[in-house]
């Protein structure tokens, strides 16, 4: 059985109440029109990873995002995320920001391609509104600018 | 919580939070670990279904991460 997170989460809440997980409106679905081989995929994760040099992510209650290069030789990663789980991948974001593997699966022509960047932005705000109507659809137009077939979203 | 928020395809990894991918440095297993996630791409029939991948942190199943990770969370 898998470990129960949400239990895990109240605890530390407490005591607050634990944290509304609140469904998206409308779940988006669309159908796959091509084989992987032919996709250019992107990668999004919530690990608050961004460049150096970019602007650092504010520590609550943002929504904003960064592009950072989907070359892994750009190392210069920083995680603004201040969460408890972090140890590991400060050590190596490719934990939960798998940029080499997936270039190495697009060289290795199971992926179609990669995107010139991937996005990043922050997990665990309450901005839901925000979220709705203002991140996602900017990372779509993101997306979708990019020539994205497929995105991976890595939760944090 | 992947149930609660469902998402259009998920596929659940069954590490350590804020380990999706693997341990730091396992170079092969980050790439395993994606390439078997995005392998499950034409399974998927409908919105919320989720895909469990069979990869486990240790090698023989074991289960004692689980304590340390709730140190980690608890303090």
């Amino acid at each position: 059985m898998p470990f129960d997170y949400l239990s895990m989460m109240a605890r530390r809440a407490a005591p607050n109440p634990p944290r509304e997980l609140k469904p998206v409106s409308k779940p988006a679905w669309q159908p796959v029109s091509k084989p992987l081989s032919e996709m250019r995929a992107a990668l999004l994760t919530s690990a608050a990873i961004r460049e150096a040099s970019q602007p650092k992510f504010p520590s609550a209650g943002d929504a904003s995002y960064r592009q950072v290069s989907s070359d892994p030789k750009v190392t210069d990663l920083k995680i603004d995320h201040r969460s408890h789980i972090g140890t590991d991948a400060r050590r190596d974001p490719e934990i939960v920001f798998p940029r080499t593997a997936l270039m190495s699966l697009a060289e290795r022509g199971l992926v179609g391609g990669v995107t010139p960047f991937h996005l990043l932005f922050v997990g665990g705000i309450r901005l839901y509104r925000e979220l709705e109507e203002d991140l996602a659809p900017a990372l779509a137009g993101e997306l979708s600018q990019a020539g994205a077939d497929l995105a991976v979203f890595i939760p944090y | 919580m992947m149930v609660r928020v469902p998402s259009p395809r998920a596929v659940f990894v069954d590490y350590p939070v804020g380990r999706t991918f693997g341990r730091p440095g396992a170079s092969e297993q980050h790439e395993r670990v994606l390439a078997d996630a995005l392998a499950c791409l034409g399974s998927f029939t409908v919105t919320g279904q989720i895909i469990d991948l069979p990869h486990q942190w240790e090698p023989g199943g074991s289960r004692l991460w689980e304590a340390a990770l709730t140190k980690d969370f608890l303090g």
